[in-house]
């Protein structure tokens, strides 16, 4: 089975850096993490391809080059290949310009299933899955809790919707593209100790829109109709801090406190 | 020989009851609460003991340590598992466990001669209750207190948080009973002291089980004076400034039964409600009260002389409150169990040395300055800081705490996280001339630096080791470096 994971850098929400002017997130001085969605699908395909070791894995991340050896650290894992799309041109692309931008490369390689995550942390529009999904004219679901591991093949897969409300389950035709959320079981494992240092460029793909070839008018700021008006960087409240000694008294300051809030 | 055949003959020679082949038991054994997170997710990569047998007496323990020196058979005493170094933990594939368990008597309380007599399997918390009644302690207070046993506490020279006053267990044990792999059971008589050649105590005492089995233990007991306790604490400019008081109290010959100095980050950790982003300095004395008055008086003219370092004196009921919840209970210890199978996550580590006074500020500093600028993983610690909590006419310990967030498998967080810090606070104290281990032991995470501590004496600690154990069955890879145990620490 050769499935497609598609992920995305975020910036750490304790260190990343934002351009108030262009109103985008300075990716390459930011740290960058997987968003944890689209780490819960990375999870979920290493799971499969350690049942069926003969399964091809490939990671798809649109980002800036310094993050390659985070894509390096994900084949250390244990994925067949990881491509990077990458180009200057890119930058400041809205989530239209991205999905098309991924379509067209994922529109050239086989898979029989795409997987990515539903929310990313830092915009969490939830656009870019179903904008794929719609430029290579498959099916799509999001808010993934779980697939049934038994049922997932070339054909079809048995997932799990959850929301609020309700907890939908369903059969879905693959090829389709399955967004995971983070609430999922499935967990990205880290790299093992003796592998921190392997060699994995054969595996690495870096593509840029010199394979792409798409204008400068049609991607990046220039090409993204979606224009932000203005930001706010949030406020928060003090509130009063209150020490109590770890004695009967300050038992029942906290007891209290904590009923009053609904917890207890 | 045959595992089977070996666990036949085992319950030939106690009785089935007394030998345990329960595999959850035997995971359990398998490693001490230095692997406590790889053991909580079950990943630990070391064989489990074949059993974990039960003795009542000494002369079933004589019989199980020849059949094992007769047979090969690794043998890993075992008292309270409160061990943090992977002395509890196993390195051979055929390795029983001999637990004090049933060791669990209290032979006599001698208030008279101010002594008193345990087996090895008596808990340290026992004990000192019984002797609260009669008006005495042990003096003895480790934080494992309400876990650890007799047996261990000697076996890995102990030391308590009360030792600036009372000792380490080394200055409290008067006589002992052990015995050796191929049998013999030495006595060593209770005197008050002696001039009988070397003090053959110290073969027992802090031998980690891998010369002898120590079955009884004849300790000191202490008059206890609770009303008369006294606490101070004070906010310090900096670790230095704090050790200086410290040294100054011990050299002008008081002795206060805890005196302490934290780093403003280790203070966050106990003193958060009052540390004000500084370091912390705090005594307690104790005993009769002239002495108490003494120690106090004292305790004020050393920071009185060294005022420039201090930045405040704290409420003294806030140094008692801390004292009185200094110890962690197997609740505590079931918790963080509980929690490193939930979370990545864990309480963190420690690494205690010790140095002249000179040299502890110096050491403190480099060690500090080489984890953050060297350690790989720097940016993943969420504390890193230390605290001197014992000290002597000469100089005193540093206890080096960390944690971190745990970025990798359980498998690999040793040698990823805790190793590499280890090894660099290790480097440091061997190469400022101090000590590696104050108070831990070397157990088996240590031993690849046992003949950088020793040095030019390791030759003795060597013919000790030829001498009483020669088949090298008694912990293997304990305080004793193994080549081929290197793959459990790399």
């Amino acid at each position: 089975m050769h499935i497609v994971c598609v992920i995305k850098f975020v910036p750490d929400v304790d260190n990343f850096s934002y351009n108030y002017e262009t109103h985008t997130i300075s990716r390459n001085d930011s740290q960058m993490l997987i968003n944890p969605d689209d780490a819960c699908a990375l999870g979920f395909a290493l799971k499969m391809k350690k049942k069926d070791p003969q399964s091809f894995i490939e990671v798809v991340s649109m980002a800036p080059s310094s993050i390659t050896s985070q894509l390096e650290n994900i084949l250390r894992v244990g994925f067949d290949k990881a491509t990077l799309i990458s180009d200057s041109l890119y930058a400041g692309s809205d989530t239209y310009v991205t999905s098309k931008i991924l379509s067209k490369y994922l529109d050239k390689i086989d898979y029989d299933c795409i997987l990515s995550g539903t929310h990313s942390i830092d915009g969490d529009t939830s656009h870019v899955p179903s904008q794929i999904a719609q430029c290579l004219n498959l099916d799509h679901l999001n808010s993934i809790y779980q697939i049934e591991e038994d049922t997932f093949n070339n054909s079809s897969a048995v997932v799990t919707v959850e929301n609020e409300k309700s907890s939908i389950t369903y059969e879905i035709g693959l090829p389709a593209v399955l967004s995971l959320s983070r609430e999922s079981s499935y967990r990205l494992p880290y790299v093992r100790y003796k592998n921190l240092n392997l060699d994995v460029s054969d595996k690495l793909n870096i593509i840029s829109n010199k394979d792409l070839c798409f204008s400068a008018e049609e991607v990046g700021l220039k090409g993204s109709l979606t224009k932000v008006k203005n930001t706010h960087v949030k406020t928060y409240e003090t509130r009063d801090k209150k020490i109590v000694a770890s004695d009967d008294n300050g038992v029942e300051v906290v007891y209290n406190f904590l009923k009053d809030k609904g917890f207890i | 020989m045959d595992t089977k055949i070996i666990l036949k003959q085992l319950e030939e020679m106690l009785s089935k009851e007394q030998v345990s082949t329960d595999g959850e038991a035997l995971y359990d054994a398998a490693a001490d609460r230095y692997k406590k997170y790889a053991k909580a997710r079950k990943v630990l990569n070391v064989p489990t003991p074949i059993a974990i047998v039960y003795p009542k007496n000494t002369e079933e323990i004589r019989k199980l340590l020849m059949y094992c020196n007769d047979n090969g058979v690794n043998v890993i005493p075992r008292g309270g598992k409160t061990a943090t170094e992977g002395g509890l933990e196993n390195w051979k594939d055929v390795t029983i466990v001999i637990d004090a368990y049933h060791l669990d008597s209290i032979v006599k309380i001698d208030t008279y001669n101010s002594q008193a007599t345990v087996q090895a399997g008596v808990p340290l918390q026992e004990l000192e209750d019984e002797l609260r009644k009669v008006g005495f302690t042990t003096g003895h207070s480790p934080q494992s207190k309400p876990v650890a046993k007799y047996g261990g506490l000697v076996a890995t020279r102990s030391i308590g948080q009360f030792s600036t006053l009372y000792g380490g267990i080394e200055d409290m044990v008067v006589g002992l009973e052990c015995v050796f792999p191929d049998g013999h059971v030495s006595k060593i008589k209770n005197v008050p002291r002696r001039s009988g050649g070397p003090d053959i105590r110290h073969i027992a005492i802090g031998n980690e089980g891998t010369l002898c089995y120590i079955t009884e233990v004849t300790i000191k007991i202490f008059k206890f004076y609770p009303d008369n306790n006294r606490f101070k604490g004070y906010l310090v400019k900096d670790v230095e400034s704090g050790i200086k008081v410290l040294r100054e109290v011990m050299v002008n010959g008081f002795r206060p039964s805890v005196a302490r100095t934290y780093s403003e980050e280790d203070a966050a950790q106990h003193f958060y409600h009052f540390y004000e982003n500084k370091c912390v300095l705090l005594f307690m004395s104790e005993g009769p009260k002239g002495i108490v008055d003494a120690t106090v008086k004292a305790i004020e003219d050393a920071v009185e002389l060294h005022k420039d370092g201090i930045v405040k004196q704290v409420d003294s009921s806030l140094i008692e409150t801390w004292f009185n919840q200094l110890n962690w209970s197997q609740k505590d210890i079931d918790d963080e169990f509980e929690g490193m199978i939930e979370n990545d996550s864990h309480s963190g580590f420690t690494t205690e040395v010790s140095a002249d006074w000179e040299t502890i500020p110096k050491l403190y500093d480099s060690v500090i300055n080489r984890v953050k600028n060297e350690f790989p993983r720097a940016k993943d610690l969420t504390m890193l800081g230390g605290h001197s909590s014992h000290s002597y006419l000469n100089g005193t310990n540093m206890y080096f705490v960390y944690n971190y967030n745990i970025l990798c498998e359980p498998e690999d967080e040793l040698i990823i996280y805790h190793h590499p810090i280890q090894k660099i606070i290790v480097e440091e104290t061997i190469k400022f001339g101090g000590s590696m281990c104050h108070h831990h032991g070397i157990g088996k995470y240590r031993s690849e630096w046992t003949k950088d501590e020793h040095g030019s004496a390791y030759y003795m600690l060597e013919k000790l080791k030829e001498a009483f154990d020669p088949k090298g069955v008694m912990n293997y890879g304990t305080i004793f470096p193994k080549e081929d145990g290197l793959k459990y620490i790399e």
